[in-house]
């Protein structure tokens, strides 16, 4: 078993790739792996409530951990109010942790 | 990419877009920010437009739209977030190094980097990756 973070500053909405990591994301999950993804940038954009993204359904159906950068929700209003069931708000330096720890970390 | 090695606190950060284009920019200076608070030792490959954030000869100025002179603008250069991070190391006790690809520089003419950035090229960036414990490459998509 591997972990994984992947840094998601890719929205969906503006991103084609997006839909696909989300599905690579859940696909290494659904492996037996350890997998995050922290929302960045516009990244955190589908995070919010009423959304309409059935690719980040999907991703928060499956058993990754689904996170978002305080300081990027910050930048765009969202209070945790705003966010969508299974999204945590979280700092960036768990990058640093999870780069510390040896984990598989990338940046889509 | 990572690895166990002797140096299991220094992270490797490679990055490739230029200053002031891209929140992608701002992003990485704040994981360089959270590694150093997080006591790691920092060493950055910066290619293409990425050379310019050293650039010595950054100006700030001031907006006339707004009405701001320069002063009032206090418009943020990246070279001073790499002074100021520099200053962070070492009163951190940490490393903070930085090489600018060669090439890259030499297309842009910026060859004027702050003090502590310095010259290289891909092979450098083979070595960082080498010797630290994990490595982040930054891409523009």
């Amino acid at each position: 078993m591997s972990h994984f973070l992947f840094i998601q500053s890719q929205d969906p909405f503006t991103e084609v790739a997006a839909s696909r990591q989300y599905q690579l994301a859940a696909e290494l999950a659904k492996a037996g792996n350890q997998v995050q993804v922290l929302l960045v940038q516009n990244g955190v954009t589908p995070a919010r409530k009423g959304a309409n993204c059935p690719a980040f359904d999907a991703l928060l159906a499956s058993s990754v951990s689904v996170l978002a950068d305080e300081f990027a929700l910050r930048q765009r209003e969202f209070g945790e109010n705003h966010l969508r069931d299974g999204v945590q708000p979280a700092e960036i330096g768990l990058v640093v942790d999870a780069m510390l720890a040896g984990h598989k970390v990338i940046w889509n | 990419m990572n690895k166990t090695s002797p140096l299991n606190n220094t992270l490797t950060f490679a990055f490739m877009d230029p200053p002031f284009e891209n929140e992608r920019t701002i992003t990485f200076f704040r994981l360089l920010d959270a590694a150093l608070e997080k006591n790691a030792n920092v060493r950055v490959f910066a290619y293409e437009g990425a050379v310019a954030l050293a650039f010595a000869r950054q100006q700030q100025h001031g907006n006339a739209v707004h009405g701001r002179d320069t002063e009032t603008e206090n418009h943020p250069l990246t070279k001073d977030w790499i002074s100021a991070l520099q200053r962070k190391s070492k009163d951190k006790g940490l490393s903070f190094e930085w090489i600018n690809c060669g090439l890259c520089v030499d297309e842009r003419g910026v060859n004027e980097a702050v003090e502590g950035c310095g010259r290289g090229g891909p092979a450098d960036l083979w070595r960082y990756a080498s010797e630290s414990h994990n490595t982040l490459a930054i891409g523009t998509r």
